[in-house]
């Protein structure tokens, strides 16, 4: 039975991706093929040219590129559970910019599980917080209001208890 | 698509949640578990404010956890002015009922991650498939939890079979319309007065949840007639849920079926079939259940909420008032008894109330009226059952002369 054509690729040819400040990154074509928008232009063009990604600086492609070929070696390699623990790890110490850059340039090359990953860990980073608390963490201008700030937090009195709402209040009061 | 491609200095004051666009800051907030989450990023800006409510996040957070609440096309509050008219609507009503609508799931979604805190939802049983010996075998008798009261056995029998792979159902009504339920327990009853004391289990348990098809309202009277009538058909209900098959094993204590997560009851109706019979008589050889006691864990949603079903099947609007919420302490007094009208064994005010019904037309089938009800039983009950102030109630007594 003659081998499966693409697995043939897979192991042998090389995807070259040539990002903004024109540096070249190769990989696999297995790696390759974890984002859509790569397996799209490559199945109409193949895979002799270089794909253009200008929008992606190297730090991020090399974050895309690291993710993916983990996972394509994970695939039937590693344990679910072990897989998870790489994926907090990949992600723990990356700064707010960073991480949003990333999902940006993972929506643009539609790496599905890649942007899931990104989002909970942004939603992992806004439970349990402050509303204050949220608003240092995504630079986020507070255009509300006194009076609807008063009504919102009236409304959810519940929600904000924990965090210690009549002392806020307090303050609040005393700023004038 | 622009995208953002050096790292964003972060002294621009620029929104990051804004900028990686509605389908990712979706996403993210999709993973949040929690209302009181939701309820913060509300107060963050008014940006988010708009965003959570407009993409029905509250909505959303409960379907996560509740698949049911899937089947509210739309909820709002009741004694507040909701327009949907004109093709003009103006963005501020908009808004306006876009935020009641936010409410509302945002206060459900808090209501529904409560844990259990009824130990029997059951508020009274409404039928048996089938009943040996009536009144002395009725479902009545699940309720009481020994096996014997007042000197005397206490459980229900179904009739004898030959053939055990016919099954029995036990249909209860819960203490609200609206229920989350948790777990199901039922104590199979081991005759202690029959030699070899044996135990009329079944194989296996199932539970349904859903409502009446219709809207007659159920008399005691009719409810007597009921418990003792063979009714082997599915009768009038449709049900929302149905849980896998739990086995139950031929023991005398009180066996515990949880559900795989917790259901919202849409309509107030749980049905516990038994499958299968394992216990032959040994008077007739004929295999019978037999159930000493039946109850379900769970938490009835406040009084505050109700719903309506749509023409469409399966399909519901959600009602909520708050007002009903802080006049909570009122309506818990009124049921519990404090005020002479109610029987004190009723859990909230609706056997009383039947009861009236049935004195006003005794046996007689009455259509749900609300403008009837609010008219022949006076404000306060209006108020529990949250009739709007505005509904006309010009007494139709035409209707009950019928």
């Amino acid at each position: 039975m003659a081998e499966d054509p693409t697995a043939a690729m897979a192991k042998e040819c090389k995807v070259r991706l040539k990002i903004s400040d024109d540096t070249i990154f190769e990989v696999e074509y297995a790696v390759a093929m974890q984002s859509q928008m790569l397996k799209n232009a490559l199945s109409d063009t193949g895979t002799d040219g270089t794909v253009p990604l200008h929008n992606i600086s190297s730090e991020i492609m090399a974050k895309v590129v690291e993710y993916c070929a983990y996972h394509v070696n994970a695939a039937n390699t590693i344990s679910e559970k072990d897989v998870k623990i790489w994926d907090q790890e990949f992600l723990k110490d990356l700064d707010q910019a960073t991480l949003f850059n990333l999902i940006m340039a993972t929506q643009y090359m539609v790496i599905h599980n890649l942007q899931d990953l990104i989002c909970q860990t942004v939603a992992d980073r806004i439970k349990d917080k402050s509303a204050e608390e949220v608003r240092e963490i995504f630079n986020i201008q507070n255009d509300l209001t006194p009076e609807e700030e008063e009504e919102i937090r009236h409304e959810n009195q519940w929600a904000f208890e924990e965090e210690g709402w009549p002392e806020i209040q307090e303050e609040v009061r005393l700023e004038g | 698509m622009d995208l953002v491609i050096e790292n964003l200095p972060l002294e621009n004051g620029n929104d990051l949640l804004q900028q990686i666009g509605a389908d990712n800051a979706r996403s993210v907030l999709q993973y949040l578990e929690t209302p009181a989450d939701l309820a913060r990023i509300s107060a963050v800006s008014r940006f988010w404010r708009h965003f959570v409510a407009e993409n029905q996040c509250s909505r959303g957070l409960c379907i996560k956890l509740f698949p049911e609440v899937s089947r509210f096309v739309c909820a709002f509050e009741i004694g507040q002015q909701v327009n949907f008219e004109g093709a003009s609507l103006s963005k501020v009503t908009e808004w306006k009922n876009i935020e009641r609508e936010h409410r509302v799931y945002t206060q459900l979604a808090r209501d529904l991650m409560e844990p259990a805190t009824e130990n029997n939802c059951i508020q009274h049983p409404i039928s048996a498939s089938s009943t040996d010996i009536f009144p002395d075998e009725s479902i009545m008798y699940t309720l009481h939890p020994s096996a014997i009261e007042d000197d005397r056995p206490s459980y229900w029998s179904s009739q004898g079979e030959s053939n055990s792979d016919v099954p029995e159902t036990l249909t209860y009504r819960l203490s609200s319309r609206l229920c989350v339920v948790h777990e199901v327990k039922i104590h199979p009853f081991q005759a202690y007065f029959q030699m070899g004391l044996p135990i009329y289990s079944a194989k296996a348990v199932r539970i349904r949840l859903g409502r009446t098809r219709s809207s007659t309202l159920l008399t005691s009277g009719m409810l007597d007639g009921m418990m003792s009538a063979d009714r082997s058909a599915s009768e009038d209900y449709v049900w929302t849920y149905i849980s896998p098959e739990f086995p139950m094993q031929q023991e005398d204590k009180l066996q515990t079926f949880r559900l795989p997560k917790p259901v919202l009851c849409i309509g107030g109706i749980l049905q516990i079939e038994l499958l299968g019979r394992v216990q032959r008589q040994e008077m007739d050889g004929l295999y019978y259940i037999c159930v000493c006691h039946a109850r379900v864990v769970g938490r009835p949603l406040p009084a505050a909420y109700d719903f309506e079903a749509l023409d469409q099947e399966e399909k519901y609007i959600l009602k909520y008032s708050d007002r009903l919420e802080c006049c909570g302490s009122l309506s818990e007094d009124l049921s519990r008894g404090s005020s002479e009208e109610y029987e004190a064994g009723g859990s909230s005010g609706w056997l009383s109330l039947s009861e009236r019904i049935r004195r006003i037309r005794a046996g007689r089938v009455l259509l749900w009226n609300q403008s009837i009800l609010k008219a022949l039983l006076g404000n306060i009950v209006a108020a529990i059952l949250m009739i709007p102030d505005d509904e006309d109630s010009d007494g139709d007594d035409d209707i009950l002369r019928d």
